[in-house]
């Protein structure tokens, strides 16, 4: 029997007899009231407090449980974190740990250069391999999350038939747990799974269909009328272009002109055309969304050039994929889709909480501004920029600082779907805490606990340079 | 089917729209639909896959209907599986392989089974069946097949425990805290209310280390209780119970105190039912986070088996079966029913309310 055991029997003891026996002396109770009496036992503490010291104490015994469990399970643990990576061993007794000082820190910064954790110690090598993945990580999932999460707000915010539908389909994923979606993901990424199974089947169709003669004819004539009706709509629609046929005219404009890839011409191979193609389409949808002057002209030379770039697309070799090999999503090393997955699957089943805490952001605006706006004949566009950003801001910026914290921590997923592989390309420093201080034959507590603590600074900075950045905007 | 129409075709906000479809409209349920069918296809997928005979799980069959091989028993020779044998003028007979597999293989139908004779190999094709693969489901559950690792009941019952008590005890003393925080005037409220933002800012995942030792030296761990008392006070829990109870009006307080009620009795006939919006959305929170809870439970509980969770449990299974996929797609749907069925009953009521009281 532990001293947590014996301390808990005679607490029970105390509160039970002692609250039942002073109950009966002080009030008179009828058989009918045995829940009455069940309720006053229940808050016996604060009822017996209120006796004692009157009104004054009762606060004081309502917050003592809640403190309590504060005290002894958040901020006992948050300075027990200092002292533990000071010790050394792997004794689970605190008292017979022995003091290393500042061992567990210096094998961490062991390194000849911190950049590339190759060089450092053991333990070294795992916290910053953690840190650099977890940096990544962190860096594309938060962004994207956010601006994924705002735009179904938006969406859903939206006079739509069937909003709580919507909604609540984008937020079932947030109930299902870890282990349910690392299961229902590895199914779906497998080297034989379905994903890979439809790529093949559309990669194949569609080399076959690339294979049938005239196809590039009609390819041709193809893009070029989806481009014809795209502009079209996109300039004929009010005395303004309309944005929302600008971003589709923009999205085709982008393939055409990574087919195209007119920047082979000057020599210049990869990705090159693709990256220039985007950030003229944006660099469109832009102009159009703020109302330039030059928006008609804009979209004007576009597609002139879309239709020259089309002229010179071979078809038949754009969609003929050849034979389609089966990826292994999660497994095969240095492609990034290990990553890639791991940061889609999370936004997968994060997005739907954020994108509510979004949504009454967005509710909580004012419509009469929309209608202000509406009289003054502002674009829905303009409107957006200076009524809905503006003001949705504040929700937006708890947002950031919980998913950024939501994200350092991330471990439940990415281990169950990657278990930190291939290699350790998505070890991540919980995982390395983790597998540290609980799965090794010989327990490292101190070094897991160095690692907590210098985790702890990184997100600690992270969050408060981010509320500095947007300290106006912020309520936190 | 009345109200799911209804309900899929309600709308809300301005009615002053111009008729028609535009290409707003289009986008819009464009994304919608592309999301849906994002969030909801690998999870269909694994329901459907979930019934499929193990063999065709095994073989990483694509196909939507769950097929599994016509077996027959055949007098004298066994059970056997049948093949479909297409002559060259196009008729179809059932036969089975009554030798191993070769260019030109031996079969007999059924019906003669002596009567063997020779065909082409690439004449014959598999005969299959649509069969929904109970055994999927009942195999682990039931104990049967050797399949005893999977100890679905205790699991399910550790995951429900922990999950009821902890939430039962997270709204007692959460309510009790945000009651004193915003109806009582007492030195050193502010310290407590810092206290509680404070720990608003320590994330879980870093005082893992210590909190084991700290669980350690309560004696609580390996048992449920360690899972459940560390998590029990949330800060989140207290504001949203705090920003509620702060619009209940003083006066009922001052009018229960004119008829000698006590304080405690004040809490529990008085602020708690009219706090029951708020409560029962902290409960719902609280149900979402212990059920899905994975990380500190798995540190306290991996050891003793019988106090697994349904999410340890699943884990540890899906790790021993690597390959028996059949049985982890099962037990994953096993697994995802009980709170998509929570889901499905309180949607519109988990939606709004986490919505509308601004959790922050």
């Amino acid at each position: 029997m532990s001293l947590a055991g014996i301390s808990l029997i005679v607490i029970g003891l105390l509160w039970g007899l002692g609250g039942s026996i002073w109950l009966l002396s002080h009030r008179k109770y009828r058989l009918v009231q045995v829940p009455t009496f069940a309720m006053d036992l229940l808050g016996f503490p604060v009822e017996f407090a209120q006796s004692l010291w009157g009104r004054a104490g009762v606060p004081y015994a309502l917050l003592l449980p809640n403190m309590l469990i504060f005290g002894f399970f958040t901020f006992l643990p948050m300075i027990l974190n200092f002292y533990v990576s000071f010790t050394g061993g792997s004794s689970i007794s605190l008292f017979s740990r022995p003091w290393v000082g500042w061992e567990n820190y210096g094998d961490i910064f062991a390194c000849e250069t911190i950049f590339s954790p190759r060089t450092c110690s053991n333990e070294g090598f795992n916290f910053w391999t953690g840190l650099f993945n977890t940096l990544v990580f962190v860096a594309i999932q938060v962004p994207l999350l956010c601006i994924v999460a705002l735009a179904t707000a938006l969406v859903v915010n939206q006079n739509i038939r069937g909003r709580g539908f919507w909604r609540a389909m984008f937020f079932y994923p947030v109930m299902l747990s870890p282990v349910v979606i690392a299961n229902i993901w590895n199914w779906v990424l497998h080297r034989k799974g379905v994903l890979n199974e439809g790529l093949g089947g559309a990669a194949n169709a569609m080399s076959s269909l690339a294979g049938m003669t005239g196809f590039d004819i009609v390819a041709s004539v193809f893009f070029a009328i989806l481009l014809m009706v795209a502009s079209e709509r996109a300039l004929r629609s009010g005395h303004e272009p309309s944005v929302a046929w600008t971003s589709a005219f923009g999205v085709l404009f982008l393939a055409v002109f990574t087919w195209a890839n007119p920047l082979s011409l000057l020599g210049v191979e990869g990705q090159a055309s693709f990256w220039l193609g985007l950030v003229l389409a944006l660099g469109l949808v832009w102009i159009v969304s703020v109302g330039h002057g030059v928006a008609r002209m804009a979209i004007f030379a576009a597609s002139l050039i879309a239709i020259a770039l089309l002229l010179t697309i071979q078809f038949d070799a754009v969609f003929d994929f050849g034979r389609f090999r089966p990826i292994n999503w999660l497994v095969t090393p240095d492609t990034g889709w290990a990553m890639f997955w791991l940061v889609f699957v999370f936004c997968w089943s994060h997005m739907g909480f954020y994108m509510l805490i979004l949504l009454a952001g967005l509710q909580a605006i004012p419509r009469d501004l929309y209608e202000a706006a509406k009289m003054d004949a502002t674009k829905p566009s303009r409107a957006f920029y200076r009524i809905t950003l503006p003001l949705v801001m504040p929700t937006l910026v708890v947002v950031l600082v919980l998913s950024l914290i939501r994200g350092f921590q991330v471990f439940d997923e990415v281990w169950l779907l990657t278990g930190g592989g291939p290699g350790r390309e998505t070890f991540m420093m919980v995982q390395n805490i983790y597998e540290t201080a609980f799965t090794g034959q010989t327990p490292d507590y101190g070094a897991a606990a160095a690692g907590s603590v210098l985790m702890a600074i990184v997100i600690a900075v992270f969050t408060f340079f981010q509320l500095f950045i947007t300290r106006r905007q912020s309520e936190l | 089917m009345t109200t799911l129409s209804t309900f899929l075709t309600r709308t809300k906000g301005r009615a002053d729209r111009r008729g028609g479809i535009g290409a707003q409209d289009v986008l819009t349920y464009g994304y919608l639909i592309f999301g849906v069918l994002i969030i909801l296809l690998p999870v269909l997928w694994t329901l459907l896959s979930s019934v499929k005979p193990e063999r065709a799980i095994d073989n990483f069959d694509t196909r939507l209907r769950p097929l599994a091989p016509i077996v027959a028993e055949i007098e004298g020779v066994g059970s056997k599986e049948l093949f479909i044998y297409t002559d060259d003028a196009g008729n179809e007979t059932n036969v089975f392989k009554a030798g191993p597999t070769r260019v030109i293989t031996d079969v007999a139908t059924p019906d003669q089974p002596t009567a063997v004779f020779q065909v082409p190999k690439d004449q014959l094709q598999i005969a299959e069946e649509v069969r929904i693969a109970t055994e999927n489901y009942l195999d682990p559950i039931l104990k049967r097949n050797g399949q005893d690792n999977f100890t679905f009941f205790t699991y399910l019952f550790n995951s429900v425990f922990v999950t009821v008590v902890a939430t039962l005890i997270t709204l007692l003393i959460n309510a009790m805290a945000a009651f004193a925080l915003s109806k009582y005037k007492f030195r050193g409220r502010l310290t407590f209310t810092l206290l509680i933002v404070a720990t608003l800012l320590i994330p879980s995942s870093i005082i893992l280390v210590s909190l084991f030792f700290v669980v350690w030296s309560f004696g609580i761990f390996g048992s449920l209780w360690g899972v459940i008392i560390p998590a029990a006070a949330t800060p989140t829990g207290v504001f949203l119970l705090r920003q509620y109870m702060l619009t209940i009006p003083d006066e009922l307080l001052e009018a229960a105190r004119m008829d000698a009620a006590s304080e405690w009795r004040i809490f529990w006939r008085i602020v708690m039912p009219l706090s029951l919006p708020a409560l029962s959305v902290l409960a719902i929170l609280s149900v979402i986070w212990r059920w899905n809870d994975f990380l500190w439970p798995l540190i306290v509980l991996i050891s003793d088996p019988a106090q697994h969770t349904l999410q340890i449990g699943l884990t540890t299974f899906s790790g021993e079966f690597d390959s028996d996929f059949h049985y982890i797609l099962a037990m994953t749907v096993v697994s995802l029913i009980p709170i998509t069925l929570v889901f499905v009953w309180l949607q519109r009521f988990i939606t709004t309310g986490i919505a509308t009281t601004g959790l922050k």
